[in-house]
C-alpha cells in the first residue's frame, strides 16, 4: 500500500486493517493527529483524505491506499501558518491544543467547501469535535473570521467579548 | 405538555493556592549578552496560558517588549521548583515569583547602566527596552548595550531569582480564639445567571444562556481569562445537565465504560455566554491578579438548578439534572410528594471579617465566638 502524506509518498508496512491513525503516528511518526478516544467519538484524530475530513482512528489504512492525506503538519509551517491557523492563534481558539489539529482540518474542509461565517453552519460542520477547554465560543469565532477572509495580526490576541469592571483599591 | 423557561442565579467564592504545608514556586531569569531574556520556571502550562502570562509579567516588570522573552519550563531537572498547575495557583503564586525575579533583573540592569552612564541608578528608568535618564530622555542606553557591557566589560551576569511561598493556613489559638495569620492569600468571587428551557414531556433541560461575572483581581490577559471562563462555563453546563461527577475519584469503578457513555458537552449544547470581568485587585498576586482556574466550572450547576426550579417549580437536588430526574420530580410534585429543598445551613455574613479575609495584608482579626 502507498499513501501520500502532506505531499510525500510512503510505502506502508503495517497490515491493511491497521487504523490510519496508528499508521500515521506509529509507523510514519507524524503525531499531529491525536488519539483522543480511538472510538470515533471525539474528532481529535481527524485528517483530510483526498480533501474530506475523516476520523483516522476508524479508517483501516487499506481504505486510504493511494489517497492523498493532509495532517496539520501539511496545513502550514510555523513560519507561514495557514489562514485558519492564524485565525485560531489570533482568536485564542486553543488552550491545551489536544483537539486543535482535528478542529483545524475540519474547519479547513469547511472553508474549502465554501463555508460561510454563519455560526450555525460552523457548529454543524464541527459539531462532532469535542473540546474540553475552550467552551467552543472562540473556535466558532475563529472559523467565522477565517470564512470572512480576514487577515490577522499575530502579535496581538483578538479582544474578546467581555466587559470589564474595575474596583478601587486592593482588598 | 409544554416548554417552560426559567432563570436562576448562583454566587460562589474560591480561595487561590494551597494553604497547608507550603506551596512554593520559584523563578530564575538571566539576560543574554544581546539583552534578550531567558526565564526558567517549573510551571507546566496545561492550556491555562501560564507561559504567556508569566512572560507578560516579566516583560512588563522589566520594561521590555514581550517578544524578547524566552520562557523555558521544559526540563524538571534544571527548572526551579514549582509545585504545579493546580489550585488555581499558576498566575497567583508562580506569576508572583516571576515578578520578584524580574524586579531583581531590573535593578541589576539599572545598576550596570548607571555605571556606564555615570548616573545614579535611582535616576534611571526602563522604557521599551531602553534605559532612559529621568527628565533627560536624550541620555539613554539600550538594554542590549547594557547586557553587552555587563558581559564583556564588567564581567557580570545580569540575573535575578524570585520565590513565592504562600503563608501557612490560619491556626486559631485555642486559648484566646485569635488568629495571627490570615487564612487565605486571595479569595475570588463569581456569580452566574442561567436561563434554561425545560420540556415537561421529555424532561430535557436546555441551557440557553449563561451570564457570568468573575472577580479576577487583575486581568493580565483578558482574552485568555475570558477563554478560561467560557471553557469553565461549558464544563459547568456539562456538570449541571450531562456529566456524572464520580464521587469516589480516583477509583475507576464508577467511570463510564466507553467514550460515548460519558456525555461531555459538544458545540450543539453551546449557549449564549456573556462574560463580565471584575478587577478587584488582591494584595499578593502579581499586578493584583487572583486565580480563577478551578472556580470557572463551579457556579453553573447551582444556577441551572435554580433556573429549573423557576421554570417548573421543582428543586432537583442531585446532579446532573437528567431528563429522568426532571420527570421523576414532576411526577412526585403531581402526586403531592415532592420534597422541597432542604432549608439547611444558616449563612452568616460579616462584612468586616469578609473583607479582612480576602488578602494576606497581615491584618489581624478576631474569630467571632
Ligand atoms: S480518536 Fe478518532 S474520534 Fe476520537
Ligand atoms: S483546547 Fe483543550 S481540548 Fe480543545
Amino acid at each position: 500500500m502507498n499513501i501520500v502524506v502532506n505531499g510525500t509518498a510512503h510505502a506502508i508496512e503495517s497490515g491493511p486493517l491497521t487504523p490510519l491513525l496508528d499508521v500515521l503516528r506509529e509507523e510514519l511518526e507524524i503525531t499531529g493527529p491525536k488519539a483522543g478516544c480511538h472510538q470515533g467519538g471525539c474528532g481529535a484524530c481527524t485528517v483530510l483524505v483526498d480533501g474530506e475530513p475523516r476520523r483516522s482512528c476508524l479508517l483501516p489504512v487499506a481504505y486510504a491506499d493511494g489517497a492523498e492525506i493532509t495532517t496539520v503538519e501539511g496545513l502550514g509551517t510555523p513560519e507561514s501558518l495557514a489562514p485558519i491557523q492564524q485565525a485560531f492563534v489570533h482568536h485564542y481558539a486553543a488552550q491545551c491544543g489536544f483537539c486543535t489539529s482535528g478542529m483545524l482540518l475540519a474547519a479547513q474542509a469547511y472553508l474549502d467547501g465554501g463555508g460561510t461565517d454563519d455560526p450555525e453552519a460552523i457548529q454543524e460542520a464541527l459539531g462532532g469535535h469535542v473540546c474540553r477547554c475552550t467552551g467552543y465560543a472562540k473556535i466558532v469565532d475563529a472559523v467565522a473570521a477565517a470564512a470572512r477572509g480576514e487577515s490577522f495580526d499575530l502579535t496581538q490576541t483578538a479582544v474578546g467579548k467581555y466587559t470589564t469592571v474595575t474596583t478601587g483599591g486592593a482588598t | 405538555m409544554a416548554k417552560h423557561r426559567g432563570k436562576g442565579i448562583a454566587a460562589i467564592e474560591y480561595p487561590t493556592g494551597m494553604n497547608q504545608n507550603g506551596d512554593p514556586s520559584q523563578c530564575w531569569i538571566k539576560v543574554k549578552p544581546d539583552g534578550r531574556i531567558d526565564v526558567f520556571a517549573g510551571t507546566a502550562d496545561i492550556g491555562n496560558g501560564s507561559k504567556t502570562i508569566q512572560a507578560q509579567i516579566v516583560a512588563e516588570t522589566i520594561g521590555v517588549p514581550y517578544d524578547w522573552i524566552t520562557y523555558d519550563n521544559s526540563n524538571t531537572d534544571s527548572s526551579p521548583v514549582c509545585t504545579g498547575t493546580f489550585a488555581s495557583r499558576a498566575t497567583f503564586v508562580a506569576g508572583k515569583a516571576a515578578e520578584k525575579a524580574a524586579l531583581q533583573v531590573k535593578a541589576k540592569i539599572l545598576e550596570i547602566a548607571g555605571k556606564e552612564l555615570e548616573i545614579d541608578p535611582a535616576d534611571l528608568e526602563i522604557i521599551d527596552g531602553e534605559v532612559v535618564a529621568k527628565g533627560a530622555p536624550q541620555t539613554r542606553m539600550s538594554i542590549s548595550d547594557v547586557a553587552a557591557a555587563a558581559t564583556w566589560g564588567h564581567g557580570e551576569l545580569i540575573t535575578g531569582t524570585g520565590a513565592q511561598l504562600k503563608p501557612y493556613a490560619a491556626i486559631v489559638d485555642p486559648e484566646t480564639g485569635r488568629v495571627d495569620s490570615p487564612p487565605h492569600s486571595a479569595i475570588s468571587y463569581a456569580a452566574c445567571a442561567a436561563e434554561v428551557e425545560v420540556d415537561d414531556e421529555t424532561g430535557e433541560v436546555r441551557v440557553l444562556r449563561l451570564q457570568q461575572c468573575y472577580d479576577v483581581g487583575r486581568a493580565i490577559n483578558p482574552t485568555q481569562v475570558e477563554g478560561q471562563i467560557e471553557g469553565g462555563a461549558m464544563m459547568g453546563l456539562g456538570l449541571g445537565v450531562l456529566e456524572n461527577c464520580y464521587p469516589y475519584y480516583p477509583s475507576v469503578e464508577h467511570r463510564g465504560g466507553a467514550f460515548g457513555s460519558y456525555l461531555a458537552p459538544g458545540m450543539e449544547e453551546m449557549p449564549q455566554i456573556d462574560t463580565i470581568l471584575i478587577e478587584n485587585p488582591s494584595q499578593d498576586g502579581p499586578y493584583g491578579a487572583k486565580g480563577i482556574g478551578e472556580m470557572a466550572n463551579n457556579p453553573q450547576p447551582p444556577a441551572i438548578a435554580a433556573a429549573v426550579y423557576d421554570a417548573i417549580g421543582v428543586w432537583i437536588t442531585e446532579l446532573p439534572i437528567t431528563p429522568e430526574r426532571v420527570l421523576r420530580a414532576l411526577e412526585e410534585k403531581a402526586a403531592g410528594k415532592h420534597e422541597p429543598r432542604r432549608e439547611g445551613k444558616k449563612v452568616v455574613f460579616d462584612e468586616e471579617l469578609s473583607v479582612n479575609t480576602v488578602s494576606s495584608g497581615g491584618i489581624r482579626f478576631e474569630v467571632p465566638a
